[in-house]
């Protein structure tokens, strides 16, 4: 056994994680969408030889439990490996999350085995589908896009040209899919390279007995985390507003059992699966509870398997959180993610009452556009962000992204740029936050205009149930999506498609987040 | 006679030089009116004749100070109507992932003082709807009787059309309510797309510039000599220039030293050389491939900041950088610091917490009684008392643990190290290492090692190597121009820009008194791929595609057969200056004996030729220097100590 001690823990630690961090920058730099470029919507992060991941880099929460899924679906799809591959899957069934999220990962060869692997996650503005934009108001998983199981994109260091071209041919937009996919290429061939590097430098055994220390290190402080939470069982629910092929509610149920050290998350009394896009797939789950969880750790933390080990994720076959072959499952990952850390939250908040913050936006609020303008397609993909809860320490934000994402948002003047639409407004929500002693953070409107015909799909939440308040304080005010055409507003559901033409505008306005404690008359509004 | 002045939080540094005399002066800087400090050092160097200055070259925190401490001016946004809250949203993302309840830093500009025009510019640059002269002037009326002192505008797409960012000046100015400088427009300040990075950087300068304007100005009354400022990218220009461009100088702190090292190396011979400026909360890590390289991306508490800065890597981890160990049971040091207060606990001053100071101080790296000097006594038992508890936690002794806090500071200093090397494709083992700051001696012969970095240089006065820097920057202008264009018509469009700019820079270059054959002029271009959004920087040539693609393949690993659009096109004008002149001093060989007190070497005892082995340490006034073991210093013609591993 390699001596391990407190200083070469920090050495490797700084090792591991600066692969990742390197491997996130190349893939920005080099992409070509603005959701890649612009909004950062990836992740990268580095694992041993049995799946277990090393190091994530600080990039998106939902994805951060749902990385090692791919990687173990990889080995189990396409071991054994030969030097130079590199396996590629977007199949929520086979490690993946929803289509646009596609996935490398390749095996780092030491001493003639694979010992490592590193892997990078990216959303794809398009894969196919029935809409631009690939987050459809689907039923089953063939009208999202293109399924890829875990197949050789690169094979012992050769380009399956083939491959790539039934990739890119399946996407509204090809070129720019290339541009994306060579791009994440880039960043598989970085992190690589510096496990190798690391091997080389340090020796593998000590390299490996370091990554092993860092997990069991990060499971030490999870487990601290945990052991301060007060033993019990707490249990809450909160609600979806519906599949986007009804509006008959979706109960989304947590019951939390904590004792000493671990921690259960049963999810088993939520609703059954969903005709419609809200699906999700395990993987999301655990993410979800998770990333939780982890909001408990106050102090910084190498993000690895190690936090994952004290928590059991129990959910039930069939059930909207376990879906089953084929549901549709384009949403699950982005708002279905979001109600789910709602509710482990809530239940939490029941154990530690001063440390909870109130509901956050609870939606991503994910804006799909696609068209044709000057006989060119286009496609393009957003999310919007909105008001933070309250808590015991202060308000809470306004107009940033909460809890299972953190993209950015595409710049006006970059998206004007790049597609036939206009901006024209982006400004907080007055008023939309919960009222308290300490009020919540307020949403935001986003209004465009478009230029030409187009497709729009909206996949919205919080429209009509909206964001807690905790301890006294008052519920987020819900968002709202309206289409202005010739001056005449017409409300819109969370969840809808339609075309619009030139001239048209859409307005989607935010949640605010929930408020904390009951207002007193000196109360500032 | 030249002086270089460089005021800091703790002393302020001169250095005069003068034909091929150096001399050298420190003072305690005087916090509460920083030129008091500064102008007593100049009187000083001057025998009290402050005419006999011919140039004064200041590096400055005052822009800096304002900003952290959120000291600037009253400052008042415009935006395009239905963008009141862009410096508010920002790019909509929380700094921290993981905080249960996230929190930012207070905004420059709150949201009460945020104004919206009706206007609205294209992405073509065509107006959409035209600007509101009405409300204008109310707002403009409403602004003034606020009482505003300072006014920033940044409206959609103004560098694809000004027109109505210099319409809201001229009519402000017109109605006789601002002075052309109390205004500060985003297309001026920063002609490039992303609406919040460039609203972010007006800001700033918006929010600085009357705090600068009223520094340099006190300062040019008092000084009778030219007066020039160090700005973040390593060049100088004339006060009068900063007092209008203000935010260029936010970040010029570390730039300074780099300049200066990148001097001293070059004249000792070394032209590939890595800076290591380690001081008491964070060490600066720069790469100097034969120049200095700058980028145009940095931010400051949090706030994008698109002006160019010479590339430095700064981490958490100095003098008085904290060492503690988490729930999880391992060993961290930094980011957190003791800073100057209450500082290590060997300072006595009642810091309570393991410093990397104490721990050098545990290790005999630090000399208790002649530390600054001698004129601070450090309470060795104080740190050896706290690392034998740290130790114990541990189940290790306190030198082990002290070695630990070593090791984990060193581990940040490569990682920084890596990222300005190894990450850009530069091969470490081919550069020469200038360490400097206080406690940059302390540890650079660990950094190189572990890098093979094969040799060390320790300038003979590490402590005012930002002050010697200001005495060589060159003067630096920066012309630039937004074109978002391929093919035929962006280079047709960059060649006419590089033309106006040239003509222009011989202007501005002629009024700061730089004759022709000194002036030197580098168009340069930010290119892409169609389609991406980061450029990569290449100088303008003609064969525009092949050079962008092995640019491009040497940064990411593979080129593309695509159009390249190119970004920006931008002039760098350098004015180069006289540099102060190093002199060389005859080498005789010699064993040090006669520096050698005690343990450690006496630096200012050390001449040229002085040779001897590791372990071995080296004191003077304000820094000291480790030799470990199968290390051998030798000093050169210029006083640097050159440290070097293996066989003498």
């Amino acid at each position: 056994m390699m001596p391990v001690d407190a200083i070469s823990l920090g050495v490797f630690r700084a090792l591991f994680e600066g692969t990742a961090e390197e491997m996130g920058v190349t893939l920005q730099r080099a992409a070509f969408s603005p959701n890649i470029r612009e909004r950062l919507d990836f992740s990268c992060a580095v694992f041993d030889h049995q799946a277990r991941m090393i190091a994530q880099a600080a990039h998106i929460p939902v994805h951060l439990g749902s990385m090692p899924a791919s990687v173990e679906s990889a080995i189990h799809a396409s071991a054994p490996f030969s030097p130079g591959d590199v396996i590629v899957l977007n199949d929520p069934y086979a490690g993946g999350t929803h289509l646009p999220d596609i996935t490398m990962v390749s095996p780092v060869f030491v001493d003639g085995e694979p010992r490592f692997f590193a892997a990078s996650r990216a959303h794809h503005a398009d894969v196919g589908g029935m809409s631009p934009g690939s987050l459809p108001l689907s039923t089953e998983l063939y009208q999202e896009g293109i399924i890829l199981p875990p197949v050789r994109l690169y094979r012992a260091g050769e380009l399956q040209c083939d491959i790539l071209a039934l990739i890119t041919a399946n996407s509204r937009a090809p070129q720019e899919r290339q541009g994306d996919l060579e791009a994440q290429l880039a960043a598989q061939r970085i992190g690589e390279a510096r496990l190798k590097a690391i091997a080389n430098a340090h020796g593998l055994e000590r390299a490996e007995a370091h990554a092993a220390a860092l997990m069991a290190y990060a499971q030490r402080i999870t487990e601290a985390a945990i052991h301060a939470v007060p033993d019990g069982v707490y249990s809450f629910e909160d609600t979806l507003e519906g599949d986007g092929q009804s509006e008959q509610p979706i109960r989304i149920h947590a019951s939390v059992s904590v004792s000493g050290n671990a921690m259960t998350i049963d999810f088993r009394q939520s609703d059954a699966q969903a005709a419609g896009n809200l699906n999700a797939v395990t993987a999301i789950a655990r993410s979800a509870a998770w990333y939780a969880v982890r909001l408990l750790i106050g102090e910084d933390l190498p993000v690895n398997h190690g936090c994952f080990a004290p928590i059991n994720v129990i959910t039930r076959p069939g059930s909207i959180l376990d879906a089953h072959y084929p549901a549709a499952v384009a949403v699950g990952n982005t708002e279905t993610s979001q109600r789910i850390v709602d509710v482990v939250l809530g239940a939490l908040s029941l154990a530690l009452p001063d440390r909870i913050p109130a509901a956050s936006q609870g939606t991503m609020n994910n804006i799909t556009i696609g068209g044709i303008h000057n006989g060119k397609q286009f496609v393009y993909y957003e999310t919007i962000a909105g008001g933070h809860g309250a808590s015991a320490d202060g308000s809470g934000l306004s107009g940033r992204h909460s809890h299972m994402t953190n993209t950015r948002n595409t710049p006006v003047e970059a998206l004007e740029l790049a597609l036939p639409m206009r901006v024209t407004r982006y400004h907080l929500r007055d008023d939309s936050g919960g009222v308290g002693q300490f009020r919540g953070g307020s949403g935001i409107v986003r209004e465009y205009e478009f230029l030409t015909n187009a497709t729009v799909t909206i996949n919205s939440e919080r429209r009509i149930r909206s964001p807690y308040g905790l301890n006294g304080g008052g519920a987020g005010i819900c968002g709202g999506n309206e289409l202005i055409r010739g001056g005449e507003i017409t409300p819109l559901p969370g969840k809808w498609t339609g075309t619009v033409t030139a001239g048209d505008r859409l307005r989607i306005s935010t949640p605010g987040g929930g408020g904390w404690g009951a207002a007193t008359s000196d109360t500032p509004d | 006679m030249k002086i270089g002045v460089d005021i800091g939080g703790t002393f302020t540094d001169l250095v005069l030089s003068d034909n091929d005399n150096i001399r050298i002066y420190k003072l305690s800087s005087t916090p509460d009116d920083p030129s008091r400090a500064m102008l007593e050092g100049l009187r000083l160097l001057s025998d009290g004749d402050l005419s006999r200055i011919a140039q004064v070259a200041h590096g400055s925190t005052v822009a800096t100070n304002a900003i952290l401490e959120r000291k600037g001016a009253k400052t008042a946004l415009i935006t395009t109507a239905g963008f009141r809250d862009l410096l508010l949203i920002g790019r909509q993302n929380r700094p921290d992932l993981y905080a249960l309840h996230p929190t930012l830093p207070p905004p420059l500009i709150p949201r009460e003082q945020s104004f919206e025009i009706e206007e609205r510019i294209g992405a073509d640059g065509s107006v959409i709807t035209p600007l509101n002269i009405a409300a204008l002037d109310a707002l403009l009326a409403q602004l003034a009787v606020a009482g505003y002192e300072s006014v920033a505008v940044c409206l959609l797409f103004s560098y694809a059309h000004p027109d109505h960012e210099q319409r809201i000046r001229d009519r402000a100015v017109q109605l006789g309510l601002f002075s052309m400088g109390q205004i500060a427009l985003s297309h001026e300040i920063l002609p490039e797309f992303r609406e919040y990075e460039r609203a972010s950087t007006t800001a700033l300068e918006g929010y600085v510039r009357p705090v600068m304007n009223r520094y340099l100005g006190a300062l040019e009354s008092a000084i009778p000599s030219p007066l020039l400022i160090m700005k973040s990218d390593g060049g100088v220009i004339s006060a009068g220039e900063a007092r209008k461009r203000a935010i260029l100088t936010a970040l010029s702190g570390p730039a300074a030293g780099v300049i200066g090292a990148h001097l001293i190396a070059k004249a000792a011979g070394f032209d590939n050389v890595i800076t290591l400026d380690m001081g008491g909360t964070s060490t600066d890590v720069a790469l100097i491939p034969g120049s200095p390289i700058s980028r145009a991306e940095s931010a400051i508490d949090g706030l994008p900041l698109r002006t160019r800065v010479i590339d430095i890597e700064t981490v958490g981890a100095g003098g008085g950088s904290i060492a503690r160990i988490d729930s999880g049971g391992a060993l961290q040091v930094g980011p957190q610091s003791a800073g100057a207060q209450p500082g290590p606990i060997a300072y006595g001053r009642g810091g309570m917490q393991v410093t990397v100071t104490d721990a050098n101080l545990v290790l005999g790296r630090l000399d208790a009684d002649h530390f600054l000097g001698g004129a601070m006594r450090l309470d060795i038992d104080g740190a050896r008392q706290a690392l034998e508890r740290l130790g114990m936690t541990l189940g290790i002794s306190k030198e082990a643990a002290a070695l630990g806090v070593i090791q984990l500071a060193n581990t940040s200093i490569e990682r920084a190290v890596r990222r300005v090397s190894v990450a850009r494709g530069y091969d470490p083992r081919q550069f020469t290492l200038v360490a400097f700051g206080g406690a940059g001696g302390l540890h650079a012969c660990e950094v190189a090692e572990r890098l093979e970095i094969p040799r060390v240089l320790i300038p003979p006065a590490p402590g005012v190597l930002c002050a010697f820097g200001l005495l060589a920057a060159d003067i630096r202008l920066e012309y630039r121009d937004s074109v978002l264009m391929t093919g035929e018509e962006a280079v047709t469009k960059t060649a006419r820009a590089v033309e106006r700019f040239i003509h222009e820079a011989n202007i501005d270059l002629e009024r700061e008194g730089i004759p022709p054959e000194q002036r030197h002029f580098f168009p340069l271009i930010d290119a892409r791929y169609l389609g991406q959004a980061y450029e990569l920087t290449i100088p303008l040539t003609n064969a525009l595609t092949q050079t962008f693609n092995a640019a491009h393949e040497n940064t990411y690993g593979y080129q593309l057969d695509r159009p390249v659009e190119i970004v920006n096109v931008r002039l760098e004008a350098v004015g180069s200056v006289d540099k102060p002149i190093l002199t060389r001093a005859p080498i005789t060989p010699n064993d040090a004996q006669n520096a050698k007190i005690s343990a450690a070497y006496e630096r200012e005892h050390l001449i040229p030729g002085a040779r001897f082995s590791g372990e071995a340490l080296i004191v003077q006034m304000d820094s000291t220097t480790v030799v470990p073991p199968e290390w051998h210093a030798e000093v050169d013609a210029y006083h640097n100590l050159i440290l070097t591993r293996g066989k003498p």
